[in-house]
């Protein structure tokens, strides 16, 4: 095998057959329904035609998978530092990438791919583009090398350097996250995600039950008596449980299935990150691209001592565009303190140290106490008042008051920034409680603002805004503020360290 | 903590961005804003007049669609003179700096080495009073960036000229590193 990548390469040809499953699949889930219902409603001459149909589709996407497999070549330019593709079956695209734009190289590997033995690389860049790029088809060895050549440019110039790599790719990993600690993960973190999970799939199940429904004309008051009758049957609590069981179970798949395996290992410049159940990703990151460092940790994470760490990158695309594009965030879950520690140190290279701590104001607690609860309540009493049945509910508002209370003074409580000469971290949450660290030349932007009728209470508002996204600091004295702002600014422009 | 008490001392030598000189966007802008909200009042007016025209129950309201439209101008007129005068911006060494908010008073400020990109925008009227608006782009996304209207076209080329060549200084540097 040659690993010369200056010259144009092919991808590995089994693409041919990736790439037609992949188009089979987008094809297959638009029509996933009309498909079922043709089969189902179709006499069995109309059947032989559909078939027909489907083998015509299925030849024509192997037909425009094998010419995009001829026309997609890509090769490396070592003069300019650039990773060029050719792409395009009807349309010639062409696109380069310079090399320092690369934020990270992902090699993933499907169920398909993992079948036929070969690997997926995706090259996820910031700056003006913002654009993606990957290679369906590659296998094992090409690709960490290409990764290799792609995020090593310094080290790339070495070729002695590779070779003991090719030997010694294995480096040990020096965090691992164990079945157990994945199964504690599961059961305390990341609920929000699972329920709009839930929620989406309930959606997508009713609304194709009633498109069925309508199809077969099923009466629907026979179809909402039997419904009716199913919850009398289950009382609202058993109902409730169900439900939150559905929900942990489904909690522990996702977070099996997300990071299963997940080991983190060092490589020269980078951290190779590597999870998953069924599709195995590698992610290779290289520390000084991460924006925000932070970490956080409900209640029952801090009694079984775990923290759950998040990477965050430059969001993709640019400001230009209009549209906020995702941002690539890593998650490692179940750190301990001293793998969380291992973890920031290899990011930041250094454990923060004790830093200048500053609070906000009583006023934080003014504005969400008024919109959060005074409003709503006032809306609930005056309706209440005058709408007989919702009467013997109003004892509930005192109880979501005091609930509203509670929470928004712990959010007051933990609204904290931290200030020393290398970080900035910021403290917030209710219930999850995170720490956001970042270092002054993360920050692209600083906003401060007050409310005219704070200036005589010295009351004011910070904003930093990175390529990771915002850190706000509010209801804080507006001199200390101040102060920071000037400091910091000092920081970026005097000296010349870069963003990323 | 003692080591940032120490550089404390420093922060009082440090340049302050709260103290700076601001330049007001120019005179001529108010006029850009007041024929920009007069077109627009019009365009309400002609809307209006025109569902009363085909609606005709909605005739009885007249008056209150007359007053509501007189008050709707003379709070919008209020409100951009507000924010016209409260707006104002800084061009200094090491960063870009910009005031404005109609309550509430925000100040940005960007620093050079971080800006991604710059845009000169003319619109047709600006162009009459030979103004224009400079938009600075940053990596921050939708929230931190700058749009700086109201300055008159000769400064604004400078500013963009004098940035774009810093642009092209941090640029070189990367790509020696």
């Amino acid at each position: 095998m040659d690993y010369d990548f200056s010259k144009p390469h092919r991808q590995s040809a089994h693409g041919i057959i990736i790439m037609t499953a992949s188009t089979l699949i987008k094809i297959t889930r638009a029509l996933i329904f009309p498909i079922v219902i043709a089969f189902v409603k179709f006499k069995t001459v109309s059947v032989l035609y559909f078939l027909l149909a489907i083998l015509v589709i299925v030849l024509v996407s192997l037909l425009f998978a094998y010419l995009w497999y001829l026309k997609f070549t890509f090769f490396l330019n070592k003069e300019k530092q650039e990773f060029v593709i050719h792409k395009g079956i009807i349309n010639k695209d062409q696109v380069t990438i310079q090399l320092d734009k690369i934020q990270q190289v992902n090699i993933n590997q499907s169920i398909l791919q993992k079948i036929i033995g070969v690997y997926g690389l995706k090259i996820d860049t910031a700056g003006a583009h913002g654009e993606e790029v990957s290679i369906k088809a590659i296998d094992e060895a090409s690709a960490y090398n290409l990764k290799a050549h792609l995020l090593n440019r310094a080290t790339s110039a070495s070729p002695v350097e590779e070779e003991t790599k090719q030997i010694q790719p294995e480096t040990l990993p020096f965090l691992k996250i164990s079945a157990l600690t994945l199964f504690k993960v599961g059961l305390t973190s990341n609920y929000g995600q699972s329920l709009t999970l839930l929620a989406a799939f309930f959606y997508f199940v009713f609304h194709n039950l009633r498109e069925f429904m309508n199809i077969y004309e099923v009466d629907k008051g026979r179809v909402e008596s039997a419904l009716t009758g199913l919850t009398t049957f289950f009382s609202v609590s058993v109902l409730i449980i169900i439900f939150l069981v559905a929900l942990l179970v489904i909690n522990l798949v996702r977070t099996f299935v997300k990071y299963f395996e997940l080991e983190i290992s060092k490589h020269q410049h980078s951290l190779l990150i590597s999870s998953g159940l069924f599709a195995k990703k590698n992610t290779l990151v290289s520390p000084d691209k991460v924006q925000i460092t932070a970490y956080s940790q409900n209640y029952f994470q801090k009694k079984m001592n775990m923290f759950n760490v998040r990477l965050k990158q430059a969001k993709n695309g640019h400001a230009k565009n209009g549209k906020e594009l995702h941002g690539s965030t890593l998650e490692v879950p179940g750190c301990n303190v001293t793998e969380r520690d291992e973890l920031i140190k290899m990011i930041l290279g250094k454990i923060p140290a004790s830093a200048k701590l500053f609070i906000p104001n009583w006023r934080f607690l003014n504005l969400p106490i008024f919109f959060n609860l005074v409003l709503p309540i006032a809306i609930f009493l005056i309706i209440g008042f005058n709408v007989p049945q919702i009467k013997p509910f109003l004892p509930l508002a005192s109880v979501y008051f005091l609930i509203g209370v509670l929470m928004i003074y712990i959010s007051y409580k933990r609204h904290r920034i931290n200030v020393n000469e290398e970080f900035i971290i910021k403290k917030s949450g209710i219930w999850d409680i995170s720490h956001e660290i970042i270092t002054p030349n993360k920050i692209q932007a600083i906003t401060t603002f007050q409310y005219p009728w704070h200036k005589s209470v010295d009351v004011g508002h910070l904003c930093l805004h990175t390529a990771a996204g915002q850190i706000r600091f509010k209801y804080g004295n507006y001199t200390e503020i101040k102060n920071l702002v000037n400091y910091w600014l000092y920081q970026i422009e005097s000296g010349d360290q870069d963003w990323m | 903590m003692s080591q940032f008490e120490n550089d404390t001392i420093d922060i009082r030598s440090i340049p302050r961005y709260e103290e700076i000189e601001l330049n007001k966007p120019h005179r001529n802008y108010w006029k850009i804003i007041l024929i920009n909200l007069l077109i627009f009042l019009l365009l309400l007016a002609l809307a209006l007049t025109a569902v009363c025209l085909l609606v005709p129950e909605v005739k009885a309201y007249l008056t209150t669609i007359i007053i509501g439209h007189l008050t709707l101008a003379a709070l919008l007129f209020l409100l951009f003179k507000a924010s016209f005068k409260k707006r104002g911006y800084a061009l200094r060494t090491h960063d870009i700096v910009y005031k404005s908010g109609i309550i509430a008073q925000s100040t940005t400020i960007i620093p050079l080495n971080r800006i991604q990109h710059i845009e000169l925008n003319e619109g047709v009227f600006s162009r009459i009073y030979k103004l224009g608006a400079l938009q600075i782009f940053t990596a921050g996304g939708q929230t931190g960036h700058l749009h700086i209207t109201g300055i008159p076209i000769e400064d604004a080329k400078n500013i963009k000229e004098l940035l774009l060549r810093k642009l092209d200084l941090t640029a070189d540097k990367t790509e020696v590193n």
